[in-house]
């Protein structure tokens, strides 16, 4: 037997790692009782990817139909918002849809973070897509603000001005940053102009993200299944109708409201102004996605040494037992593994024939097994956890 | 069970029908949100539909899935 290849992995040392752990069987509690609801391909917490980018998609759509009728202005910026949700028909329709569905796609795209944070799914070379996927965020979040701007009622105003001094609360190059935002010292048109480009260019850089996030995943669940694509465009419709999407009043020069109504997903920052300084939320913000980012890089619960299982050693193929079938190839979700043109027919009698050859693209490979159990001619094996010694140790666990 | 979703799909289909004839109704009479919320409620009616389809086993999954 094999030393170091044990079933269990170790359990994990820290607190962090008790604690993941517990979140982890959480997850996987919720799984199990959603799937006595819903079959398991179609359990909404599998597809939550496949919901951002479905959300995302009836977003640019909705968007291109307000995007005909806005004029980024401070005069006719609200009357032409005004006209879309009163005079264009379904016009006010649309824009419910575009409001809501912006709600459904933050939601969707922290499930998608908090599920595969909670199930480990962000390590090796998963970092890839968790970057990605914190761009996403980020960006989504910042269109969603520019979205509320865009408006120019007078939450939109107070939110500006609220953006700015928090922008201006940065040292250095804090002013600047103000000055390019609002386009000058104070508002003017040039702001919603700028407010415009902001919504839409971090809203179409969001696809260049997607491609990123998409990169290194083999068979990414892009699209939930067709139940779930009904009931989330019905849901924002029938939100859109029942409770329509409203503006407030017009903003005015000298308007200086003292509350306005909150959103929950886009606007908590400027809800925390109430209780800190611009410059402690600028810090609080920067330093919750600085962790974030650095979460695949610090949070590992185990060292690979003390995951023994899955410290298995690259992927290596038998030679003489591989047919070329390229199995191994559509099922390995980390595209570790090329198919080349055979150099020599293989050992056995099912390779005897074949044309191609699976190898191994080791700087890819994340030791995870997949490529042995999609081979059905023990073509694969991880070094240092051969199928033999598995079977040894079941038969060991069965005994004892 | 299955007389239960059967009973359940026709019931889903039923409101489907009369969601459909509102969304006219909305249509006709230039109610806009009305026709956008019927056609919302349509929709999520036949999500139902599909899914318990899916759980009497008519539909899916993908017979590679099997």
């Amino acid at each position: 037997m094999s030393t170091g290849a044990g079933i269990a992995p170790s359990p994990p040392r820290s607190r962090y790692g008790r604690f993941m752990t517990g979140v982890l069987r959480g997850t996987l509690k919720l799984d199990v009782w959603i799937n006595k609801v819903y079959p398991a391909d179609y359990n909404p917490l599998y597809y939550t990817g496949g919901l951002s980018n479905l959300f995302l998609f009836i977003l640019v759509l909705s968007g291109i139909f307000l995007f005909f009728y806005y004029e980024a202005s401070l005069v006719e910026g609200f009357a032409s918002v005004q006209y879309i949700t009163l005079g264009v028909p379904y016009g006010g329709l649309i824009r419910g849809v575009h409001r809501y569905a912006a709600d459904g796609f933050i939601v969707a795209v922290l499930l998608h973070l908090f599920r595969n944070w909670f199930t480990d799914r962000y390590l090796f070379s998963r970092d890839n897509p968790w970057i990605s996927g914190m761009f996403l965020l980020i960006f989504g979040g910042f269109v969603g603000f520019t979205g509320y701007q865009l408006v120019w009622d007078e939450r939109a105003q107070v939110l500006t001005a609220m953006f700015v001094g928090m922008l201006r609360s940065l040292p250095l190059i804090g002013d600047w940053l103000a000055r390019v935002f609002i386009g000058g010292a104070g508002v003017s048109d040039g702001t919603l102009v700028r407010a415009l480009f902001l919504h839409i260019g971090p809203a179409s850089a969001l696809y260049v993200m997607l491609w990123w996030h998409y990169l290194r995943l083999r068979h990414p669940k892009i699209w939930p299944p067709a139940t779930w694509v009904l009931a989330s465009v019905g849901l924002v419709f029938l939100l859109a109708g029942v409770i329509p999407a409203t503006s407030g009043q017009p903003a005015a020069p000298a308007g200086r409201p003292a509350s306005f109504p909150m959103d929950i997903f886009f606007l908590i920052p400027f809800w925390l102004l109430n209780y800190m300084s611009p410059f402690a939320v600028m810090v609080l913000l920067g330093a919750l996605f600085t962790l974030g980012f650095a979460i695949p890089y610090i949070a590992r619960r185990e060292a690979p040494q003390e995951m023994s299982v899955r410290h298995a050693g690259v992927a290596q193929v038998i030679d003489g037992n591989c047919t070329g079938c390229e199995l191994c190839f559509f099922d390995c979700p980390y595209n570790a593994i090329a198919m080349v043109p055979s150099p020599a027919p293989g050992l056995s009698r099912a390779a005897a024939n074949r044309t191609w050859l699976a190898v191994v693209i080791e700087s890819r490979c994340v030791e995870c097994g997949i490529c042995i159990g999609a081979c059905p001619f023990e073509a694969l094996e991880l070094p240092k956890f051969l199928e033999r010694d598995v079977q040894a140790q079941v038969l060991e666990a069965v005994r004892a | 069970m299955r007389n239960m979703y059967t009973a359940g799909i026709v019931l889903l289909s039923g409101l489907s029908l009369a969601f459909a004839l509102g969304i006219l109704y909305g249509e006709a009479t230039d109610r806009w949100f009305f026709g956008g919320a019927l056609v919302g409620a349509l929709l999520m009616a036949y999500s139902g539909i599909v899914l318990l389809l899916r759980k009497m086993g008519i539909i899916g999954p993908r017979k590679a899935e099997r």
